[in-house]
């Protein structure tokens, strides 16, 4: 297929190759590039940016690339103003409440990587606490208790097992989803609309089922 | 501390002539199709109904009234037709330039938080030519301006129909449309799953992320929907497109930005060569029926790249005299301040052509 250049923003990691495999099922004329330290990969008319996953909204949301591949937790958190036309059904993980096991007390000091996001739970939840930006190994936080809770993503659940920290709430499920720039979508719609149906036919099976919205289903066992 | 607050900067020769040139050639457009300039105070009120209140500057005033800066300018020409100008004839044709003021802005690449708009508003009809005048002038405007770009059409009032459609209660609605605005399949998925909508209702609202095209989407949002709202929407925007006659239009039929705002139909313009839209605009018949757009002024130099290097100094003028007689001869001349042995090396050093002495331009060779 040849169209229009495009440039693709991905997250570095697992999420980059995932990605990759399935844009190229899509039709894409996609490889995983070998590694070295290059940052931009380009292949014919494609152009893949390898970014920090909090990158990714920004570099779409500006145009700079047309299309990105990134995770719901993200998009939550970053509010930026993009397309997010397709859940990709990987990636799959959700956004929790947690606390150590046990632990009744009040919840005044929430840590996380996510303050925009966990700012607007604690307002929908009518709860005052404070929220305190870290930005790696949040459970530590509960653990050590610099924070009463936090609020991370989860996927398996071992950490926290490990940790005797438990889920108190889960506010948002997350996975991977593909996220369009607003001008490319439209300026670009021969090759960019294709892909979406294209994607979406690949990953309509998983999508859809077990999605939830945005919203707090359970009772945070406030105290 | 930073030396400007983050978002402002200051604007530097040559970019600032080529703004007010941009500037003025657009507002001498809009005087072409009859719309007069006007201002209003960058000082407003504070009013908790302005539609961006809450992203607007505030300052307290002298006797702690809150007063806000000009966050945009429709509101401010709404309150001048309902006051100054509530006597004038219909329609008013009013075109206006100047910064605005958001507070919450993330500042960067065309979203500083100090920024200008160069607009017009058409008040008085409310007909799809009058959308279509708007519309004309408006790419105008850009083309004008030397800026790729093509113009996208959407009307809010259509996928407010569609949605209404499931039968949904209004407040409902709020969170579709903003799904629906940012097409959002997922979300949109979830959210029919929690107000239970299935069968044909449910596809009819997820078809909405998916159309947009050229005017080849329009049968197929007709076949979506058949609420008297909603045909008369797209009765509307046929129309108007109708009137333009054969272009390269785009269309958005899942666009509904501040559809709470806008009563009609809504655009703007896209350019391959910057990430945000150049132009915005609609209709807002709200009281004394009005539409207008505005194109971000910023946004439009960003897409223009980098401009003209400014020229030097044309003439340099040995003194007060020959600076009088080279200007009187239409020639840029700057005065020289050094010493009269000198005068050939300054010429050089500003860039100047030429030198004005004892009322003769002689030729600066570099």
């Amino acid at each position: 297929m040849s169209g229009p250049p495009l440039t693709i923003a991905l997250p570095k990691g697992r999420v980059f190759e995932e990605s990759v495999a399935l844009l190229a099922r899509a039709g894409l004329p996609l490889a995983l590039p070998s590694s070295s330290r290059a940052l931009r990969h380009q292949q014919g008319e494609l152009a893949l940016l390898e970014l920090r996953n909090t990158d990714v909204p920004i570099y779409v949301d500006l145009g700079v690339a047309d299309l990105g591949v990134v995770g719901k937790d993200i998009l939550l958190e970053s509010g930026r103003e993009v397309y997010e036309p397709l859940d990709l059904g990987f990636a799959r993980c959700r956004i929790a409440l947690i606390r150590p096991r046990g632990a009744e007390g009040p919840v005044a000091r929430v840590a996380t990587k996510y303050p925009r996001f966990t700012r607007s739970y604690l307002e929908a939840k009518g709860m005052t606490a404070e929220v305190i930006y870290l930005s790696g190994n949040i459970e530590l936080a509960a653990v050590t208790g610099l924070a009463d809770a936090v609020v991370d993503i989860v996927q398996t659940g071992e950490t926290l097992r490990a940790n005797d920290l438990c889920e108190v709430e889960v506010i948002a499920p997350s996975s991977a989803r593909l996220i369009v720039a607003r001008a490319s979508l439209k300026l670009k719609r021969q090759a960019i609309r294709p892909l979406i149906h294209r994607l979406a036919q690949l990953t309509a099976a998983t999508a859809a089922a077990e999605l939830g919205v945005l919203g707090y289903p359970m009772d945070p066992g406030r105290s | 501390m930073p030396i400007i607050p983050e978002g402002t900067r200051y604007v530097l020769p040559p970019e600032w002539e080529r703004r007010e040139s941009l500037r003025q050639s657009l507002q001498e457009h809009f005087a072409t199709w009859g719309y007069q300039p006007i201002q209003t105070p960058a000082l407003e009120f504070y009013d908790p109904l302005h539609p961006l209140a809450e992203r607007a500057f505030k300052l307290i005033d002298r006797d702690g009234e809150v007063l806000a800066l000009r966050s945009e300018y429709t509101t401010a020409l709404g309150r001048l037709i309902r006051s100054d100008l509530s006597a004038g004839q219909l329609p008013l044709r009013l075109s206006y330039a100047g910064q605005l003021w958001l507070r919450d802005q993330i500042s960067e690449l065309g979203r500083m938080r100090e920024f200008s708009q160069v607009g017009v508003e058409l008040i008085g009809p409310s007909s799809p030519l009058a959308d279509a005048e708007l519309l004309e002038m408006a790419a105008g405007a850009l083309e004008r301006a030397g800026v790729r770009f093509q113009l996208e059409l959407g009307h809010p009032g259509f996928v407010h129909a569609v949605l209404r459609s499931t039968g949904l209660p209004e407040a409902a609605l709020a969170d579709l449309h903003r799904a629906v605005d940012g097409k959002a399949q997922p979300e949109l998925a979830a959210l029919l799953d929690r107000w239970s909508v299935s069968g044909c209702k449910r596809a009819d609202v997820l078809r909405l992320t998916d159309l947009y095209g050229g005017a080849e989407i329009l049968p197929e949002a007709r076949a979506l929907c058949s609420t008297d709202e909603a045909s008369s929407a797209l009765d509307w925007l046929q129309e108007t497109i109708g009137l333009l006659g054969p272009s390269d239009l785009l269309l958005d039929l899942g666009m509904s930005r501040r559809y709470g705002y806008y009563t009609g139909l809504t655009f703007r313009a896209h350019t391959p060569d910057l990430g945000l839209p150049l132009l915005g605009g609609g209709r807002y018949d709200a009281g004394i029926p009005g539409a207008g757009f505005a194109i971000g002024l910023e946004r439009l130099l960003g897409a223009l790249g980098e401009p003209p290097v400014s020229p030097g100094a044309e003439v340099l003028a040995a003194d007060l005299a020959s600076a009088r007689w080279a200007r009187s001869q239409g020639h840029r001349a700057e005065l020289a301040h050094c010493p009269p042995a000198q005068l050939i090396d300054e010429a050089r050093r500003r860039g100047a052509r030429w030198l004005a002495q004892a009322g003769q331009l002689v030729p600066v060779r570099a």
